[in-house]
């Protein structure tokens, strides 16, 4: 008997079957979500990188919110604050589920991939046909709608 | 998926023809290939910026000498952008989703360009 709290691997059904974006964050959506997650940072950072002791706390605090809302957040609950707000979640291509907080913090560190060819692979979403970065492909990932 | 490809180039040529007053009221230089800043050897896709700025200020043989990509992006884009604004005025058919043989020959086409673009910057920076 089929498991009804299970759903099973993410099939997003036979191909054609459906427009293929819709099934998942297009890039505007992700810009936006990584916008909400990383631009205070960003901005703090700029504004206090010539005050020493301040930027040394505001880096500390970066790096503890980025691990909490980017690694163990999205990793368990498949939403940052980011995916959140734009209601998107962070899945396994295979199972559907979060792939959890170690290969959150992975899928982060495989954004190297994204940025080391001119940050062109920040763009692959705009042309794939499941919408994923390299780091995406990498750690087999999808962004969905929620 | 071209619709995507016209937004991002038309987005690109106009900051590209903005580009040279953010530069002297900013001071900002864009973000640098981190390829070529770590290990010197150029990503296929370095010179772009430069390119688009070029091109979008009728310097064709700068452009073509920085990045020919360049020149296949602003095609696309002149192409696409026609059947982009009669979709959106509703006098085309919305897109369709490309088949899996459509596909697989589009990322052919994308990789042999991309592997001769690279060819091409490591030639322009002297490794080749």
């Amino acid at each position: 008997m089929a498991d009804p709290y299970n759903p099973g691997p993410y099939d997003p059904g036979p191909y054609n079957a459906v427009p293929t974006g819709s099934l998942y964050a297009n890039w505007g959506q992700r810009v936006l979500s990584y916008l909400i997650d990383i631009g205070p940072i960003i901005v703090l950072e700029a504004v206090f990188v010539r005050i020493l002791p301040i930027y040394v706390i505001v880096l500390l605090a970066s790096i503890a919110w980025t691990a909490y809302n980017r690694w163990y957040k999205a990793g368990t609950t498949g939403q940052s604050l980011g995916k959140k707000v734009l209601n998107l979640r962070l899945v396994s291509e295979e199972t559907g589920q979060p792939i959890g907080t170690l290969m959150a913090f992975v899928r982060d560190i495989c954004h190297i991939a994204d940025a080391i060819i001119c940050f062109v692979g920040y763009l692959f979403p705009l042309w794939d046909a499941k919408r994923q970065t390299l780091a995406d492909k990498i750690v087999r990932t999808v962004v969905i709608p929620a | 998926m071209p619709e995507h490809i016209t937004m991002a180039g038309l987005g690109a040529g106009l900051i590209g023809s903005a580009y040279p007053m953010i530069v002297a009221h900013t001071g900002f230089q864009g973000l640098p290939c981190p390829l070529r800043t770590l290990t010197g050897v150029p990503c296929p896709f370095c010179g772009l910026t430069t390119a688009t700025v070029a091109l979008s200020h009728g310097q064709w043989a700068t452009a073509a000498a920085t990045s020919p990509l360049a020149y296949l992006v602003a095609g696309l884009v002149a192409v696409t952008t026609p059947v982009l604004a009669a979709r959106t005025a509703g006098l085309a058919r919305p897109p369709r989703p490309w088949s899996e043989a459509a596909r697989q020959r589009t990322r052919y086409v994308a990789s042999v360009v991309v592997a001769l673009s690279w060819v091409f910057q490591l030639h322009r920076y002297g490794f080749l």
